[in-house]
Parts: structure tokens; C-alpha cells; sequence
């Protein structure tokens, strides 16, 4: 008789080798380059207000932080204690990673500065952060860890131009890598709309179809004009339902090949129109980057 | 003639489990990290070891940023629009109001920028149990009003809001709405007239 163990061992074996399986370089690079160009953007807009969020004389002062954060967390304070510097240093490291994951160089060293950029202002003011925040910060500490610079890197394009001799075999030009980054953040978007889904669920104005209706009622998300048709109750229950339908289904769904683009474009059709729909700065535009990461590209 | 192989039997004990284990550490770690996420972004009740996975890896996430929560709109999402506005009297007498979130007053792409200015006043400054921020905030409003030639004898902190109507209607939108609004002054602080000169 078999034992348990190896019962779970065989049924696992799919899923082991999925996530152990080296695996095509690119999406991992185009991932890195649309998260690099993404963390500038952001870097961008919290720019102008950086002194009044995060700064001693802002609006969070040093003794007010103190009392309110208990835990310890990884930070550019952690070595200039309470200081403008500190300012200086999460734009340096946050402008130098962000064209270092575009552009490929060092993307390792530049992914650690975007982390590190975003942990250290997500520590020092908790209530200015959205989901945009979540997904930079995953997205650039697990890029540490992985191979990304291997396609889309300034390097290598540039070796080739000079040493074209060393590497004409497209398969050669591609090496596999190391899968697991790649497979935690596949797994972390699954997890995203498996949570959003669900926290809905436990809501009674989306089990009744009312939930989206409101949302474009109200002034502080409402972004640009929407047809006079979609405001009514019936299109209320239908993007309510919609919505619902879309976060629950995803994590299922994407596991089956011949539904992934289908999945991946109905995917990209809803944030786009959230994103017209809604004031949510970059939210949308982020998860997009996690969609690369399931696209397979053709050798 | 038959022959048969003689299978190779792996080595028993505590040495070859350990080397298994090794050997699948990213399939390991791929699977700890997934159920640290899903535990932390469940909701308690539908998730019933949360306590016990949240507490372990509650340290690691929060010391290494990944924390997270996808919670938007939901569990429903809120039923009022929302402004928080700062008032400031001027030793003359004369009254400066500031509308620090009218978002749909804003330009689109201003709107768009101060997305994050929703964030901090509308969803953490406006409510009590944020009030430890009250007082910061109207001292740092002092300092950037004196920065612009302003000399506030008084500032106050008013919240906005009036109700969505439970019905969809395209006149309903809060650019036309005509819904009155309530306000509240939450915080008002007389500026002695030494303070951070």
C-alpha cells in the first residue's frame, strides 16, 4: 500500500514541475520593463507632494509616526533616522531602479532600489498608500530574486552590437531561467482577484446588484463621462455581476490554456474600463504588468 | 529468460529527507508564500486559520513590504461623497477656504495627481479615530499659509458629505446632483501668536 506522503507527492507533481521547470526569460523581462516604466510614473506623481507626505515639517511629524507605527519594517529611516534625506534617497533609488528594470541594466541592484524606495515611503505615511503601492512593492522584491535581465536589457543588446559573432541563434539568445519568481507572481495575481472577489461577495449591494451604481455616483472616483445608458439599475447589475463574475473566475480560468488570452483580454477590457470610468491613479494600469507574466511567447 | 532490474532503493532517514526538502525549496517556498498571501487577504470568517498563519507571518511581511490588502469597494462600498475642507482666519479678520478634495472640481489630470490626497484626507484625516492627525495638519497648514504670506489666527477642519442617492440615474452623478450637502467643523485651532516663529 502506498503511503499518504506519496499519494500527495504524485498528485503534486504537476505543480512541482511547474514552478521548477526553468522557463522562457521574456515575460519576466517585459514585466520588469512595464513595472520600471510604471514606478517612474509613480515616482512622478507622489514627486510634488514628497516633503508634505513624508517629510519632518509635513503632515505626519516624527512623534505623531512613533506613536503610530509598533512594528519594524525594512526603510531608508532605518538608517537616517527622522530625516529630509531621507526624501532625497527614495527619489534617487526610486529614478535610478525604475530605468534600471527599463532598461535592464543591473536589474537585480534595481529592482532592491524600487523595494527599498517604496518600502521606506509606504513606513513613513501608511494613508497615502493605494493598491498601485502593493503591487510595486511585491512586484519589484520578488524581481530581486529573479533573472530578468537575461531579454530586454541594454547589456546585452549592446554586446550583440558589438560582438554580433557571439550570439546569432535566437534559442541561445533566450536561456531558460529559474521559474519560481515568475510562479509567485502568477500565483499573487490569482491571489489578488480571489481576495478582491470574495471581500465583495460579503457585501449586500453587491449580492443585490446595486454596489457598481453607487460607486459611479460618487464624486471623489468619478473620472471621465460615461454613456447615460450605463447608469441605470439594469447595467448597474450588470457590471455589479460582472465584476464578480470576472474576480472569481480568474483564478480559476487562467489555468486553462486554450481560456488564458480570452481570460487575459476580458481581463484587459475591464481595467480599461475602470480606468475611464474611475479616478484610481495607477492601479489598473500596474496589474497590467502582472498579465505579461502569463503570456507565452513564441521561440 | 526473464531479467529484472533490481530497483535502487533511496536511502531511508532523517538525511534523505532533509535532502528532499532541499530539493524542492522553491516548490516549498512557492506554496508558503501563496497561502501567507491568501490567509492575509481573506477575510477571517470565510478563512478560519488566518490567526494562526497571519501570526506567523505577520513579521515577515510587514519588515519585508508585502502586506497587502485587495479590499476595495468592498465589503460594500461607501454610500456618501466626501470633502474635507481647511479654514483659515487671518489676523484681519479675513477667511481663506480650501476645499483640499473637491475632486470633481478638479481638471482631470489634477484629480488624477491628487489621488493620493483622497486617500490621506478623505479616507484616514476626516474620520475621529484618525484625530491624533488633526493637530499636525493644521500646524503644517499654518506653516505653508505663513510661507504664503498669511497670518491665521484660527484654522478649522470641516468635513463634507452628503448622501448617494440607493437609485442609478444619470442625473444622479455627483457633477450634477443637486443632494444638499452637511458639513462639521471637526477641528479648530486658535494659532497663538508665537507659535514656530
Amino acid at each position: 500500500m502506498k503511503s499518504p506522503w506519496a499519494t500527495i507527492a504524485r498528485a503534486a507533481s504537476p505543480f512541482d514541475q511547474w514552478v521548477r521547470e526553468p522557463v522562457d526569460p521574456r515575460p519576466l523581462a517585459w514585466f520588469r520593463c512595464w513595472l520600471g516604466v510604471l514606478s517612474l510614473v509613480n515616482l512622478w506623481l507622489l514627486w510634488p507632494d514628497m516633503s508634505m507626505w513624508l517629510g519632518d515639517d509635513g503632515v505626519l511629524p516624527p512623534h505623531v509616526h512613533r506613536e503610530m507605527v509598533g512594528d519594524t519594517r525594512i526603510s531608508i529611516f532605518m538608517l537616517t533616522g527622522y530625516s529630509d534625506l531621507a526624501i532625497g534617497l527614495i527619489c534617487g533609488l526610486g529614478l535610478a531602479g525604475g530605468l534600471g528594470l527599463v532598461l535592464g541594466v543591473f536589474p537585480r541592484c534595481a529592482a532592491a532600489c524600487v523595494w527599498l524606495a517604496s518600502v521606506s515611503y509606504a513606513w513613513r505615511n501608511m494613508d497615502i498608500l493605494h493598491s498601485g503601492d502593493n503591487l510595486i512593492r511585491i512586484g519589484a522584491f520578488f524581481l530581486i530574486f529573479a533573472r530578468s535581465g537575461e531579454a530586454l536589457s541594454l547589456p546585452r543588446a549592446l554586446s550583440r552590437r558589438l560582438f554580433p559573432q557571439a550570439a546569432v541563434d535566437p534559442v541561445a539568445l533566450y536561456q531558460p531561467v529559474p521559474a519560481w519568481p515568475q510562479r509567485i507572481l502568477q500565483l499573487q495575481l490569482c491571489i489578488l482577484y480571489l481576495a478582491a472577489g470574495v471581500w465583495k461577495l460579503m457585501g449586500p449591494t453587491w449580492r443585490n446588484g446595486t454596489a457598481v451604481g453607487m460607486v459611479l455616483q460618487l464624486g471623489e472616483f468619478q473620472r471621465f463621462p460615461v454613456p447615460e445608458f450605463f447608469l441605470t439599475p439594469l447595467m448597474s447589475q450588470v457590471f455589479t455581476y460582472g465584476t464578480l463574475a470576472f474576480e472569481l473566475g480568474f483564478p480559476v480560468l487562467i489555468w486553462i490554456p486554450q481560456l488564458r488570452l480570452p481570460v487575459l483580454v476580458a481581463g484587459l477590457a475591464f481595467h480599461a474600463g475602470l480606468d475611464w470610468v474611475m479616478n484610481v491613479q495607477l492601479f489598473q494600469w500596474l496589474i497590467t504588468a502582472y498579465y505579461l507574466l502569463w503570456l507565452k511567447p513564441s521561440r | 529468460m526473464r531479467t529484472s532490474r533490481t530497483p535502487t532503493l533511496p536511502a531511508r532517514g532523517p538525511d534523505s529527507l532533509v535532502r528532499r526538502v532541499f530539493s524542492h525549496w522553491q516548490t516549498i517556498l512557492v506554496v508558503a508564500y501563496a497561502l501567507a498571501a491568501l490567509s492575509w487577504t481573506m477575510p477571517a470568517i470565510l478563512f478560519p486559520p488566518k490567526a494562526a498563519i497571519d501570526g506567523i507571518v505577520k513579521g515577515p511581511f510587514l519588515l519585508l513590504g508585502l502586506w497587502q490588502a485587495w479590499d476595495m469597494f468592498s465589503p460594500d462600498p461607501r454610500t456618501d461623497d466626501i470633502c474635507v475642507e481647511m479654514r483659515c482666519t487671518d489676523l484681519d479678520g479675513t477667511i481663506d477656504r480650501r476645499m483640499l478634495t473637491d475632486m470633481v472640481a478638479m481638471g482631470y489630470s489634477e484629480r488624477w495627481q491628487k489621488d493620493r490626497w483622497r486617500k490621506y484626507f478623505n479616507d484616514h484625516l476626516r474620520l475621529d479615530v484618525e484625530h491624533r492627525l488633526w493637530q499636525p495638519f493644521a500646524e503644517y497648514a499654518v506653516r505653508r499659509l505663513r510661507e504664503e504670506g498669511h497670518d491665521p489666527v484660527k484654522i478649522e477642519l470641516v468635513r463634507w458629505w452628503r448622501p448617494c442617492e440607493p437609485t442609478v440615474r444619470p442625473e444622479l452623478r455627483a457633477d450634477l446632483r443637486q443632494t444638499p450637502w452637511s458639513s462639521y467643523v471637526f477641528h479648530r485651532w486658535g494659532v497663538p501668536r508665537e507659535w514656530d516663529r
